[in-house]
């Protein structure tokens, strides 16, 4: 019959090629280039060309002989390592809780519990310093009507608050998920064998989600690690790994130097990385499989109402950044009251003029880095559960690697890569949108694999014999049924890019300035009425698009960040 | 006509190389329903998936009216394909769903609604243009997934157990409407089923699948009647075994004597392969197979003594469990004779008819 003819005549190989082809050379240039470039000049001087004979380890040498050095690993490692330990003690028994106890507004909770990790943690660094700070509110509170003088909320104290802060909703989102995830009728059991609810707890429910409570942390742990925007703010002389690198860059614009600060600190993250990826393996083995039922036994009601307000005052709490930073951009006075004396536009009005060319940057570059990351997420997410090629693992690693490896890495990477040679880069749009991709694409990477996954794969199958081309498959078929989660993981990604700053301040330039860096700049500058307002612009922005984002995808804003 | 030669798929699996499928080849005529059936794993699906082009043969040959169709993609075969799953798109209206074929091969316009209008028609859709799948019940998503099939005027159609996910009632009303469809276009078709009464039913002819293997291919009253193999014996209806000696042979046939019972005649003698011989009581010479229906049941001692073990009643006849000195097994016995009962526990004699027995002998007793 005629029909056939009008098949397509052409070996259906071209499409997947030049596409598949397409992400491939991105991949080497983007993703992998300037990492393999970065760990080779991390063993060069600075200066010299990567040769053989070249090779030296004269950059780690600092760390054995400069205090700083030695000084900035180990208060990474100890912050860090505070940071993680502060988080994980705010949310076991916040995550218990959730998870346990008949909690009104769960779902108000649980979303509230992700601000933090949305709102730049920069932004709310400086927050402590206006409400803890040497001349901060409650700091003079404290000390006129209670007579109580606080510590300097500068160096260790205060980077490890705000880092627990800032990040805790990580453990608490796994060990939330994990305790709902636990069958409770075991937990009955261990009751009908005569175990006391204190009993059950710590030899039955702990042991079961301690694999979680370690994975949990292990990120907490790579997140305050690879963090620059809190250390710069509230460290002072407190340096920290990323501020050295920074300051290496800034100061002697060492790229040399700074790529193998930057190795010890990608080693301290793959360490933790490992870890994990070892955790998650006993992980899987120990996961009961859920029956969503809630725990049947209600605590008695004194206990449930401590335990509700606990979640509160800890979302207060965390949230307590984000609130004052609104609050200061509101204000015209706030001097020695709990609450600003005079309230008013006038910060607005005075950024008005300023805030328009460093929010069109943000947007534009948040925005191509986000389509660059729908097409490369896509296309690589389709190739990586679908696709029959070898080495899938590789494109997961490709794409984790450095949505994982702290900010200025990346940002030391990509300096290193592309500042001269064939490709220059620096200074460009360009280089500011490939960095945010290499740092972002694992969201949508991530989203579309799920959707994917879901998918029929007959679907795909169906499409075919029905004649269509792999692009007509691509076309009509996969990317309106994966539309909604890709969408979802765009506007993570913009929302998320938004309030990036420890890429951004490495290779912007003066033609490219974003909001995030204004504010860097007016904090630094002590101009803390414009950097509220910016700031209070930078969190409504993005707090309006992840809602946007969890909205579409139909999912709690809480499990876009599981 | 469809043409499978040697078609051989191999899997990569942790003790070696494994055949899914092992050089299996047939013959489909034009217009014929041909099912292949076997139980899962047996290697059906793979073989239809490659016909599909969905998976790339090891080696072997499919061909189709002459034209080599081993390498091609599956795009440029013009087949159509019913999913278990039926596969529907999810986004797309029904009349979107049918069109599908139709807009990949650049039909458009009022001649791409009359053709759609019309398959939705033959297989009363008609109602149904502008809903959702997910609006349809089961077997209406089916009907759509067939109409999406058909459309385009495929010159085979596949189907891959397109009735598994349906209630029982509507599985026979479908396999009915499938057939009539069929016959209606008068097309090729290749089906996939692990039911064997639904394959019996519904079929021109049936190939036999076994571990990758093509075991028998036949009409479906010979693979019943004349099973090649003590697979086929026992996958295609029910099969009792009685243990055999071999008295001796001559032009009519094999003559056998069973333990404590008559001797019989058997015409269809089949060679048992090697591995199959294992299953032949040691003493003996080989198997006799009888269907429940061809056993005769009656009081007394005149044939194999019996004891009834447990009486169903299946309405139209009685079956009987029943446990027989000279058989492997329990033997199932199907009684149509009305008003006639046994209890459980009482003895009984079997009478078995010579040429409605296969007898299976083992290998080296068939010379």
């Amino acid at each position: 019959m005629s029909d056939a003819r009008a098949l397509p005549r052409r070996p259906d190989r071209f499409f997947p090629l030049a596409v598949g082809g397409a992400a491939v050379a991105i991949a080497l240039l983007f993703l992998i280039y300037p990492l393999a470039n970065a760990i080779l000049g991390a063993f060069v001087r600075n200066g010299q060309p990567v040769t053989f004979a070249n090779l030296t380890l004269a950059n780690f040498e600092r760390f054995l002989t400069s205090v700083s050095y030695q000084r900035a690993l180990w208060h990474s490692i100890t912050a860090g390592a505070a940071a993680t330990a502060l988080a994980t003690a705010i949310s076991l028994p916040m995550a218990y809780a959730v998870a346990r106890v008949a909690m009104p507004l769960r779902a108000t909770v649980l979303a509230v519990s992700v601000l933090p990790l949305i709102s730049p943690p920069f932004i709310g660094a400086y927050a402590w310093i206006i409400l803890l700070g040497n001349n901060g509110i409650f700091t003079n509170l404290l000390r006129d009507y209670v007579g109580v003088g606080l510590p300097s909320i500068y160096g260790f104290f205060g980077v490890t608050v705000a880092l627990a802060l800032s990040y805790f909703p990580y453990v608490f989102l796994v060990l939330q998920g994990a305790l709902a995830a636990v069958d409770t009728h075991i937990e009955e059991a261990a009751a009908i064998a005569g175990a006391s609810r204190w009993r059950v707890l710590r030899t039955v429910t702990l042991p079961m989600i301690l694999p979680s409570v370690a994975a949990g942390m292990l990120i907490v742990f790579i997140k305050a690690i690879g963090d620059f925007g809190v250390p710069s703010i509230l460290g002072g002389e407190y340096q920290v790994l990323p501020t050295l690198i920074y300051y290496q860059i800034h100061g002697f614009f060492n790229l040399n130097g700074a790529a193998a600060i930057a190795m010890v600190n990608v080693a301290l993250t793959l360490l933790a990385l490992g870890a994990l990826a070892w955790i998650n393996r006993a992980r899987a083995v120990a996961t009961v499989s859920g029956t969503a039922r809630r725990a049947a036994r209600p605590l008695p009601a004194p206990l449930r109402w401590s335990a509700i307000f606990y979640v509160w005052l800890v979302l207060v709490v965390a949230n307590l950044p984000q609130a004052v930073t609104v609050l200061y951009s509101f204000s015209e006075r706030w001097g020695d009251t709990l609450l600003p004396s005079i309230y008013g536009l006038e910060n607005y009005r005075r950024i008005v003029g300023e805030i328009a060319g460093p929010a069109l940057n943000s947007v534009i570059l948040a925005g191509a880095a986000t389509i660059v990351c729908l097409a490369f997420g896509a296309i690589t997410a389709h190739a990586a559960t679908r696709g029959r090629i070898a080495g899938r693992w590789a494109v997961d690693l490709i794409i984790m690697v450095p949505f994982v490896l702290p900010g200025l890495v990346i940002g030391v990477a990509y300096l290193a890569a592309f500042n001269e040679g064939a490709l220059v880069l620096t200074g460009t749009a360009t280089i500011l949108i490939m960095a945010y991709f290499t740092r972002r694409v694992a969201f949508v990477f991530r989203s579309a694999a799920a959707a994917i996954l879901q998918l029929d794969r007959r679907l795909e199958e169906a499409s075919t014999i029905c004649g269509a081309s792999w692009a007509t498959t691509m076309r009509r078929v996969i990317l309106p049924l994966i539309a909604p989660a890709l969408l979802a993981g765009g506007i993570l990604v913009f929302a998320t890019l938004i309030g990036e700053i420890s890429v951004t301040v490495l290779l912007y330039s003066a033609r490219w300035k974003t909001l995030t860096i204004a504010i860097y700049e007016y904090l630094l500058g002590n101009d803390i009425a414009k950097a509220s307002a910016f700031g209070t612009v930078t969190i409504v922005m993005t707090f309006a698009l992840v809602a946007a984002a969890s909205r579409l995808a139909g999912r709690n804003m809480a499990d876009m960040f599981r | 006509m469809l043409s499978i030669r040697e078609l051989t798929k191999t899997f990569a699996s942790p003790s070696g190389e494994l055949a899914a499928v092992d050089r299996i080849s047939f013959d489909v005529a034009p217009g014929e329903f041909f099912t292949m059936l076997g139980p899962s794993g047996c290697g059906k699906t793979t073989t239809l998936r490659m016909i599909a082009g969905l998976e790339t043969p090891t080696s072997g040959a499919i061909a189709f009216d002459g034209r080599d169709y081993t390498r091609v993609p599956p795009q440029q075969r013009n087949i159509g394909m019913v999913f278990q799953s039926y596969a529907l798109f999810p986004h797309l209206s029904v009349f979107e769903n049918v069109a599908y074929g139709l807009r990949n091969r650049g039909v458009k316009g009022t001649e791409l609604e009359r053709r759609v209008a019309e398959v939705l028609g033959a297989l009363q859709l008609d109602g149904f243009k502008t809903r959702l799948p997910s609006t349809l019940s089961g077997g209406q998503q089916q009907r759509v997934s067939i109409a999406r099939a058909l459309v385009y005027r495929p010159s085979m159609l596949l189907l891959d157990e397109p009735l598994a996910n349906l209630d029982a009632k509507l599985r026979i009303q479908m396999r009915e409407e499938i057939r009539r469809i069929q016959r209606e276009f008068g097309i090729l078709s290749l089906y996939v089923t692990h039911d064997q009464e639904e394959a019996m039913a519904i079929s021109d002819r049936l190939a036999l699948f076994n571990a990758g293997r093509l075991v028998q291919i036949g009409r479906p009253g010979d693979l019943y009647r004349q099973p090649a193999t003590l697979f086929a014996a026992d996958f295609i209806g029910r099969a009792n075994f009685f243990a055999a000696r071999l008295a001796g042979r001559d032009a009519s046939g094999a003559k056998i004597a069973l333990a404590g019972g008559p001797e019989l005649t058997v015409a269809r003698v089949v060679a048992l392969a090697p591995e199959e011989a294992a299953r032949v009581p040691a003493d003996v010479d080989g198997l006799l197979m009888a269907r429940p229906e061809r056993i005769g049941i009656a009081p007394g001692s005149r044939g194999i003594r019996a004891r009834i073990g447990r009486m169903q009643q299946l309405g139209g006849c009685q079956r009987y469990i029943v446990a027989a000195e000279a058989a492997v097994g329990e033997v199932t016995v199907d009684s149509w004779r009305a008003g006639e009962e046994y209890g459980e526990g009482a003895d009984a004699a079997l009478t078995l008819d010579g040429s409605d027995c296969v007898l299976f002998l083992r290998p080296e007793k068939s010379a």
